[in-house]
């Protein structure tokens, strides 16, 4: 779920996270009963770890069952690392964290392909390999534990007071809620839920899925073993008891409660969560019951969790900043004119694509010179749309070889595909729906930002500039395809017409030598037909090569330089729209032969 | 050797029993997977209320076994009627495509509290209506219980195939899982076949729950472990495929038998390690359909 009030914001709330830190410092000194102290404690080193769990759940929509193996990694790494190897909490605390990021990583790796009931088993018999393994492992000592965990010391060497303990969750909870937030409301953020919303077009704009995804799972996992490696110090003892699959589940009702996606819905459901057994202990008889029907009226009633309801209500509409004012950068197209050339952009010859004992594509052979607008056509189930997926690596091609710039190919992941500067759009939309229109143009320049993790992690100077600077070109980019108006709007709230300019706007902004629209006047009304044809050409006068895959024959007759046609998966004549018009094959292929047609 | 022999085909039989059950509840999540794309993390909790409300009326009331399975499968399915419209209609159309995996833990969890307050927390021995003779088949000691567990929930999978695939109401469960909109066009009451899904799945856990309590015990933690392994069976066969379900199951239980025959540490941790691997090679289990994204 993705909250409009954080699309362009970021923290600009330093004043109120100020005041709310000063509060929490306070409270150990205000209620000074250790056993509150305690508590305080534990809900700190919960929230790290349930908000670790809302990078993956709330920005990925990966959801996992496994996190409290992850949270086990940390506690036992650290525990072990100070009982049996004498290390000091300091270095053993990080080692912990590390750690519990390597194993996310593997954790990653069966993921990435595995979708919803499949990914929650990945994730549950990870959680499960983790149980039993600190069950039963002799390092781990099983129900019997670590005992005699030592706390962090003080530089002075002296050990810490539970109080200054809870200063340090508490200080570091800060830190990981700042990082998460730099993170989450710029460009990772950004590219996670872009991620979410198609894996597809992600790819086809240049951004490697897979490791992305493994990013996500890394920076959750850190989290969550830091969240254990607390958990571990706080007590002096651990056990097999604790990393159990109930772990998991509270952890991810933390986060559905507290409103997955958003920034602070972890805090505020990890805080109400936990609290519930303190409240209840005298009713341990019922303890179950209470917690169950929490989950249950959490899940059924407030499916956004209390900070998503929230944000949602209308009172906060006249609070809500309106996104300053992007100023369109003129040179939105600049950079098509260098290219050029003479050799073909693109080739192929032989291509050759089966699926199973279907043949789609038979020993296709084309070149698409630069400059210009090349018409695709042929009947339905004429191997167009295969075509466009081999061109840009979706499919891997039977035989044959296509080149790029004369360079061969032949097997290259989408992604590269976009580095190698083919991109495209699709015929049934495939935008980011949970990004704004901006927000989409902006992962389409996924290939040309240069602030990486680190500079986004602590969101310096060079970082926000460069953002700021592609804000400008990705307004001129919608100014061109015309509807920069809506700059700001969710993007799945577009009209249909809108939403295939949208989706040349995002491809335009991966810089292509070669952009192929699949169908762009499906669905769209005449007015928008005569706009796109207008768009096309444009794009192609500023020197971006196009392939125009349109069964809109007035459209494609009115825009190409050069017509291909493809009929059972072979090309039957190439030529001028003139030529084509007048080709008899062609004829025959969408019209049927003269003979035909008279016994018909 | 010869006593490695023994275990092995020890192993073989129990894992055969203990695989049967598991494939049993597997073809649960079967059932509520293809009409809904749902199932109940709780599967394994509905299993012990089948074993717990069994022992009630076998060794409380005195009852018949048979009258004790009647009994268990009636009210365990009938508790997925209320599972249906508590915990999976209301969350269906949600955002996150998995809440129903909260959701169905929730229940699962508040019935553990109601099991603890009814039956206790300890574990029960559950007499076997078959006595605790051992039957000498070959060189090994088998419980007459678990051959009639292999017996009991492998027949049990075949006549649910049967009813899916021959019986008019099985019939109109089928054409709902295989395109919603088309089946109530053609007069079939949607909704109403979901509840009927969630009442096989649920009883076919009860079912699993009263045989299988007999070789282990009964109490209110008994059945997470094989909810979660069944799942794993189901996973591994791949959602959609009922004979890969029922593979997987057997192939499980097998495998954790063989692997306790080895080294009783290993027993636990196998399955996930397996499945793990199994996804890592196949994300849509080694029997599924592999899922190929139109563009």
């Amino acid at each position: 779920m993705r909250l409009p009030v954080f699309a362009h914001t970021g923290p600009r709330h330093w004043g109120a996270l100020a005041v709310v830190a000063a509060v929490v410092a306070a409270l150990p000194l205000v209620l000074s009963d250790p056993f509150f102290i305690l508590v305080l404690q534990s809900l700190a080193y919960l929230f790290i770890a349930t908000l670790g769990l809302d990078i993956l759940v709330g920005w990925t929509g990966q959801i996992s069952l496994g996190h409290a193996g992850l949270y086990a990694v940390g506690a036992y790494t650290s525990a072990l690392a100070t009982t049996k190897l004498g290390w000091s909490f300091w270095v053993s605390a990080p080692a912990g964290a590390l750690l519990a990021g390597v194993f996310g990583a593997l954790l990653a790796l069966p993921s990435l392909r595995a979708k919803g009931p499949y990914l929650a088993m990945v994730t549950v018999a990870f959680g499960f390999m983790a149980e039993v393994t600190a069950n039963r492992w002799s390092l781990t000592g099983g129900p019997m534990g670590i005992m005699g965990i030592p706390g962090p010391k003080l530089p002075g060497g002296a050990e810490m007071t539970p109080t200054q303990y809870f200063w340090l969750i508490a200080g570091v909870a800060l830190l990981c809620q700042l990082f998460a937030n730099n993170l989450l409301t710029g460009r990772v953020g950004r590219t996670l839920l872009a991620l979410r919303g198609s894996e597809v077009a992600a790819e086809t704009v240049g951004i490697n899925v897979y490791r992305w995804k493994v990013l996500a799972f890394v920076i959750s996992s850190v989290y969550a073993g830091l969240g254990g490696v607390f958990f571990a110090h706080q007590n002096g003892f651990i056990n097999s008891d604790t990393f159990v699959f109930g772990l998991s589940v509270s952890l991810l009702t933390s986060v559905l409660m507290g409103g997955s996606g958003t920034l602070y819905g972890p805090l505020v459901g990890s805080v109400m969560l936990n609290l519930i057994p303190t409240i209840f202990a005298k009713m341990h008889e019922y303890h179950l019951y209470i917690y169950g029907g929490i989950i249950l009226v959490t899940i059924v009633f407030l499916p956004d969790g209390i900070v998503g309801s929230l944000l949602k209500m209308r009172v906060w509409r006249r609070f809500r900043r309106l996104p300053a004012p992007v100023e369109p950068d003129p040179g939105a197209l600049d950079w098509a004119r260098a290219a050029g050339g003479e050799r073909p952009v693109i080739a192929v010859r032989g291509l050759s694509k089966n699926f199973g004992g279907i043949r789609a594509l038979n020993q296709v052979t084309l070149a698409v010179r630069p400059g210009v607008v090349h018409g695709l056509i042929g009947p339905n189930g004429s191997g167009k749309s295969t075509f466009v997926n081999v061109l840009t690596g979706l499919y891997q091609p039977t035989s044959g070889v296509v080149e790029v710039q004369g360079t061969p190919v032949a097997g290259a992941k989408p992604h590269r595909m976009a580095e190698l500067g083919v991109t495209r759009t699709f015929q049934s939309i495939r935008l980011f729906g949970d990004l704004t229109v901006l927000e989409n143009v902006m992962v389409g320049f996924h290939l040309h930002l240069r602030a990486g993790l680190l500079p986004h992690l602590f969101r310096t100077r060079r970082a926000l500039d460069e953002e700021a600077a592609f804000r400008r070109k990705a307004m001129a980019l919608l100014e061109l395809v015309g509807i920069a108006d809506r700059a700001h709007e969710l993007a799945q709230n577009l009209a249909y017409g809108q939403q295939r300019l949208l989706e040349i706007a995002r491809a335009l902004a991966a810089r292509p030598a070669l952009l192929l629209l699949d169908e762009p006047a499906a669905g769209v009304n005449p007015t928008e037909i005569h706009h796109l044809s207008k768009l096309i050409r444009d794009i192609r006068d500023a020197g971006v090569t196009l392939v125009v895959i349109e069964h809109h024959m007035e459209l494609i007759m009115g825009i190409s330089d050069v017509v291909s046609v493809l009929d059972f998966g072979e090309k039957i004549a190439e030529g001028t729209t003139r030529e084509i018009q007048q080709d008899a094959k062609v004829i025959e292929a969408y019209l049927g032969s003269a003979v035909e047609t008279v016994r018909a | 050797m010869d006593t490695l022999f023994v275990k092995l085909w020890q192993a073989l039989v129990s894992g055969l029993s203990v695989g049967s059950v598991y494939a049993l509840i597997a073809q649960g999540y079967y059932v509520t997977f293809i009409t809904t794309g749902a199932l109940n993390f709780g599967q394994g909790e509905f299993l012990m209320i089948g074993a717990l409300f069994g022992l009630t009326c076998y060794v409380t009331l005195g009852l018949p076994y048979a009258v004790a399975i009647g009994g268990s499968v009636v009210l365990v399915g009938l508790m997925g009627v209320g599972l249906e419209r508590a915990a999976i209609r209301p969350v269906l159309r949600h955002a996150l495509s998995l809440s129903w995996v909260l959701s169905t833990v929730a229940v699962s969890i508040i019935l553990k509290n109601a099991a603890v307050n009814l039956w206790g927390p300890e574990q029960i021995k559950f007499p076997s209506p078959f006595g605790d003779v051992v039957l000498r088949i070959g060189p090994a000691g088998i419980f007459p219980q678990e051959l009639f567990i292999i017996v009991a929930a492998i027949g049990t999978v075949l006549l649910v195939q049967f009813f899916l695939k021959r019986a008019v109401l099985g019939k109109a469960l089928t054409a709902v899982a295989h395109n919603r909109n088309a089946a109530a066009v053609m007069g079939i009451n949607v909704q109403r076949m979901i509840v009927l899904a969630f009442v096989i799945s649920s009883a076919l856990a009860g079912l699993g729950g009263i045989l299988i309590a007999p070789i282990t015990f009964a109490w209110a933690y008994m059945g997470t472990v094989p909810g979660i392994k069944a799942f794993a069976a189901a996973i591994f066969g791949g959602l959609e495929n009922p004979i890969g379900i029922l593979v997987g199951g057997l192939v499980i239980g097998l495998l954790e038998q063989f692997f306790g025959v080895i080294n009783s540490n290993l027993k636990e941790g196998v399955t996930f390690l397996f499945i793990l691997l199994i996804l890592a090679l196949r994300p849509t289990g080694l029997m599924g359909k592999k899922e190929v994204e139109k563009v």
